[in-house]
């Protein structure tokens, strides 16, 4: 590793000149992807790491309609929060199925979402080819052992999937970046947080270098809503998901009055499946509706040898979960 | 030969003796160790596994806070290789010979700072210009040398050609195993120090006597010179088999530096530094009668092994053994290619399992036998190959308990015919005849003035439970209390041992733990020839026993006196004696067995998404007398959740163009976490082996041979899929 300088701010607005002058500074909250990033992978070289475990962005508060949540709040403290259990029941099982309790003690609502990807190419830096390290240098995963990695929003430049659980869910949500920076405060919707790779995979979101998260808010389901996630994977628990899908339903008469449906373990980023919602909205709530939902969510795949299968499986876990949170009999 | 008898302290399920030390932190690890003055050093790896090495610039390096040293091929002084070890064939071959890359992640370098961070930053600032060639990776790779039959342990009985021809019913089927990493949890670490010409070496092995030999070999000084020492290590599982280039560069850089010198693995390098399990592919023939008899193996077996190491894998040792088959042949291949060099990992021939165990599956449904039944039809009264008695074999009562257990009875034998809520549900079996060995082993017991025991030997404990086994066999067969016993292993200035591995080592020690406490007795005797003063003076070994801290007369316990006693009576501080064991089994009129298991397995499937999910597995075990209920039961429930892990989830994954290990951390590698291992339920059967002088034989390795058919058998029962490569993944579940 190299020698970098670290600090620790107690104020928001420090923390964030400190970064926003530094090219080679960067935040570190819970540290569970950044101390693997620069000590262990060494992929990552920092000249100063900014703890902002100090500052005053931890804790929950509820609206009428939302919840907004600070963004040093660490996932097992928002999966305990009785509005989370009450009203958002898909994001305490999405947290809940992500990482182990150890993990989820220390890691943030914030850093979550700006988790970076787990391709061992990405994280090897002795492969040469990873355009998201090396903008221009290829894509050694797209010829290479290919399996946790994306089938949508995915291109030949880059196949990194984004591993979040809790980011399933909160797309799903239309749930609200609240982001300060030098300039000051602003606002941007999860949906629109995340950029496609393109042709630059090292883009990963529309955050300036410095900005930082302070708090996510999180639009309530309706009380008469219901919701579910469901995770695939080989190993029964702490492991990535090879597909997963959050869905919420208001059914009124055996008819979708409203349906909210994202996928992971599937995109480049956490995957909003609005064209499904559409065919979901006003459908009856059977089968050949989950069905042909799934069908129009995995529209396009890019896939590679090793990640043909996940398109298949990604449409039987969203029929799953359609019929689960509805309770249609498969 | 006689069995020992007695059976005291022997199966009680003591708890470890060395288990508060764990649990406190205090057990002394290798990479716990420390010296003043103590350096660090950080391996450069490859990263290319095929080419040359045209220039390294090394200077930024060497420039670095607190570097002491960068050795590369360079500057490194020549190395002489291993030497040629028993049971493993020739040693790995020494580091920094040359240019020359034969797998990615072949150290490269190893650089010396005083401090590890300082290491870590330098290792990053060696500079190295490759001539890459094409590597020849993928076990079918045409242009990959094979070699035939390397050890000539290929089995040729009748005429196997000749009766797969005429077979009323035959089976012809593939398999296919990924590679496997070992991955004990404790990472390997060496420290080496030099005192002028001598050096000791603090090492994660499972073997301090082959370690000194090989480090003696290598830097050519006399044996008596170097010192091995492992107290404690943090699990093997076959990768501590080998001295590995890592611990002989740590050595080199202590001697160049002329300081103390710790290299700690880190995890990606493990998958790299120490061998792993060899991925495999076998083609499996079978020929039946329609009544179900075997009358035809042929039995091919390819594995993956390093461009210029030696492996002695043993993917179809077992299969002429398994079952009363006129005909057999069986065929060893390996396939060079630029991967790290493959070992031995727990359970070698658990591979030649799954095949035999999946195929006699199907051939219970194509012939609508059962499949314990059809075990049965050939279940091996004599050993096939020799045609002598076993020396033991409870195999039929491993069926019959096992399955009682289970409840094989409930099996309905349609496909897809049980099922629990959405769930499929499926049961499988195998039947498990595994290989064992006991191994040449010495060990020196000595008696104190206050009564207390030592048991000294170069024997290592990795977690299994040695220091306790011995504990209980020296204090039983010298009529101790457990207390009363101090048993130092790991160090291989004590009398030479065999691994921990093969299965051996609790026999083979405790084999000569017997013969030692043997000699004891008789040198009491010995100093109580000419005393007339004591009961025993003139009496013989045999009519003799020790119980409760003294040595009295077989007929009459009344008559004897406390060692204690006799040593201050003679003003001796301590009496020892020596005790070997050299095992032959030409001449002994049996053959030798290993253990036997019968493994039963419920699985649960959801079809459509392609989940696996073992329910609960039943092992029924013969390895002869258990020495301690506990440590066994741990041993075989630690096998079943690795074969859980060969069988559902454990694949290293070489990258196809550059043979980087795609996979090389524990986020990636998965192996089972609770929530895969369910109910394991642990039987013994069997009685004490003849051909082992203490009744046991190896149980270290048998709890991972049969899970893998188990459970993919019972896949099938439960989809009618038969998956006949390992791990069993969603993919192919779909």
């Amino acid at each position: 590793m190299n020698a970098f300088e670290y600090v620790r701010p107690d104020d928001v607005a420090g923390a964030v000149t400190m970064v926003s002058r530094d090219p080679h500074a960067s935040y570190l909250a819970g540290g569970t992807t950044l101390l693997d990033l620069v000590l262990k992978d060494g992929v990552v070289e920092l000249g100063r790491v900014v703890d902002i475990t100090r500052l005053p962005l931890r804790g929950i508060s509820r609206g009428d309609d939302t919840l907004r949540v600070g963004a040093l709040t660490t996932m097992e403290e928002l999966a305990a929060d009785p509005t989370v259990t009450e009203r958002l029941p898909f994001v305490r099982e999405a947290l809940l199925l992500g990482a182990s309790p150890q993990l989820r003690n220390m890691a943030t609502v914030g850093g979550n979402i700006l988790q970076r990807t787990r391709c061992r190419y990405f994280r090897d830096p002795t492969v040469a080819a990873c355009n998201k390290r090396a903008p221009g240098s290829g894509c050694a995963a797209v010829t290479g052992v290919a399996r946790m990695h994306a089938i949508l929003g995915a291109r030949a430049a880059c196949i990194a999937l984004h591993a979040s659980d809790l980011c399933v869910p909160l797309v799903a949500l239309d749930a609200v970046v609240h982001i300060q920076g030098v300039g000051g405060k602003r606002s941007v919707p999860l949906t629109e947080f995340y950029v496609l790779p393109g042709d630059r995979p090292d883009i990963e979101n529309v955050l300036q270098h410095g900005e930082l998260i302070t708090e996510v808010e999180v639009p309530l389901l309706p009380v008469n809503a219901r919701s579910g996630y469901l995770k695939v994977r080989d190993r029964a628990s702490y492991e990535f998901a090879l597909t997963s899908a959050a869905a919420a339903l208001l059914i009124e008469d055996g008819t979708i009055a409203r349906a909210r449906l994202a996928l992971g373990g599937v995109g480049t980023i956490p995957r909003r499946a609005r064209e499904a919602e559409e065919l979901l909205n006003g459908a009856p709530a059977v089968n050949q509706t989950f069905r042909a939902a799934a069908e129009v969510a995995l529209r396009d795949p890019f896939t590679v040898s090793g990640t043909a299968f996940k398109v298949e499986l990604a449409k039987r876990t969203i029929v799953r979960i359609l019929q689960t949170v509805s309770g249609v009999q498969s | 030969m006689t069995v020992v008898t007695a059976n005291k302290l022997l199966g009680d399920p003591v708890d470890r003796v060395d288990g508060p030390l764990k649990v406190t932190g205090a057990a002394p690890y290798p990479s716990d160790v420390t010296y003043p003055g103590l350096v660090h050093a950080v391996l450069v790896q490859s990263t290319i596994a095929a080419g040359t090495i045209r220039s390294i610039d090394a200077a930024d390096a060497e420039a670095a806070p607190g570097v002491l040293a960068v050795i590369t091929h360079e500057n490194a002084p020549a190395l002489a290789e291993g030497p040629m070890t028993p049971l493993l064939g020739p040693a790995p071959p020494s580091p920094l010979k040359d240019n020359r890359i034969l797998h990615h992640g072949q150290h490269v370098a190893i650089v010396v700072a005083e401090t590890l961070e300082q290491a870590t930053a330098a290792a990053r600032l060696v500079r190295i210009d490759y001539e890459e060639t094409a590597p020849v990776l993928g076990i079918d790779n045409p242009e990959a040398a094979v070699l035939r039959n390397p050890w000539g342990l290929e089995t040729q009985r009748g005429d196997a050609a000749a009766a797969l021809a005429s077979a009323e019913v035959v089976y012809d089927e593939t398999f296919a195993i990924a590679a496997g990493t070992n991955n004990p949890l404790g990472l390997f670490a060496t420290v080496a120090r030099w005192e002028g010409d001598r050096l000791i070496v603090h090492e994660s092995t499972q073997w301090p006597t082959m370690a000194r030999q090989t480090l003696a070999t290598v830097f050519n000084v006399p044996e008596n010179d170097v010192q091995v020492l492992v107290p404690y290590l943090g699990g093997g599982f076959g990768a501590g088999l080998r001295t590995w280039p890592h611990a002989i560069l740590t050595a080199l850089a202590a001697r160049l530096v002329d300081r103390p010198v710790k290299l700690v693995l880190t995890r990606p390098q493990m998958f790299t530094s120490v061998g792993h399990r060899a991925e495999t592919t076998q083609r499996l023939r079978l020929g039946a009668t329609r009544a179900g008899r075997l009358v035809a193996i042929d039995h091919v077996g390819t594995s993956t092994l390093g461009a210029e190491a030696a492996n002695m894998e043993f993917i179809s040792i077992e299969t002429g053994a398994a079952y009363a088959c006129p005909n057999v042949a069986t065929h060893d291949r390996q396939v060079r290619l630029n991967i790290p060099s493959p070992g031995w990992m727990r359970g070698p021939g658990s591979e030649g399992n799954f095949a035999i165990e999946s195929a006699l599956d199907e051939l219970s449904y194509t012939l609508g036998i059962d499949p314990l039944e059809l075990r049965l039809r050939n279940y091996a009264e004599v050993h096939p190959q020799s045609g002598l008695p076993w020396s033991s074999k409870a195999l039929r009562e491993c069926y019959r308990v096992g399955a009682e257990r289970f409840g094989w009875t409930r099996r309905t034998p349609e496909i897809g015919s049980m099922r629990e809520g959405n769930w499929l549900v499926g049961y499988g079996m195998a039947g498990v005849t595994f290989g064992g060995a006991q191994l040449p082993c010495q060990v020196r017991v000595s008696i104190r003035r206050d009564g207390s025991a030592h048991v000294r030997s170069a024997a290592t404990d990795i977690g299994t439970g040695t220091y306790t086994v011995a504990t209980q066999l020296a204090a039983e067969l010298l009529g101790l209390d457990i207390g009363q016993v101090r048993v130092e292993i790991g160090d291989s200035d004590l009398a030479p041992a065999p691994p921990s591995g093969g299965s051996s080592l609790a026999t083979s020690l405790g084999g000569a733990i017997r013969d030692a406490a043997g000699n004891l007795l008789r040198a009491f005797l010995n100093v109580l020839a000419e005393d007339h003063r004591s009961p025993l003076q003139g009496r013989r070994r045999d009519d003799v026993t020790a119980a409760d801290g003294r040595i009295h007369l077989v007929d009459d316990p009344s008559v004897g006196e406390t060692y204690s006693d006799i040593l201050a009576r003679h003003e001796l501080d301590e009496l020892a004696a020596d005790g070997e064991i050299n095992p032959q089994a030409d001449g002994a009129g049996m053959a030798p067995s290993g253990p036997f298991a019968a493994r039963f397995a419920e699985v649960r499937i959801d079809a459509e998404l392609g989940l696996l999910r073992v329910a609960r597995i039943v092992s029924a075990v013969d390895a002869g007398r258990i020495l301690n209920e506990k440590l066994a039961r741990s041993q075989i429930i630690g096998a079943t959740v690795m074969g859980i892990g060969m069988t559902m989830l454990e694949e290293t994954i070489f990258d196809p163009g550059s043979g980087r290990i795609a996979n090389a951390t524990f986020g990636d590698y998965l192996i089972p976490v609770n929530a895969d291992v369910p109910d394991l339920d642990v039987v013994f059967v069997g009685e004490p082996d003849r051909f082992s002088p203490i009744g046991s034989k190896g149980l270290g390795e048998v709890g991972i041979v049969g899970v893998s058919a188990a459970i993919a058998n019972a896949v099938y029962h439960a989809t009618g899929r038969r998956i006949r490569s390992l791990p069993i993944t969603i993919d192919q579940l779909l």
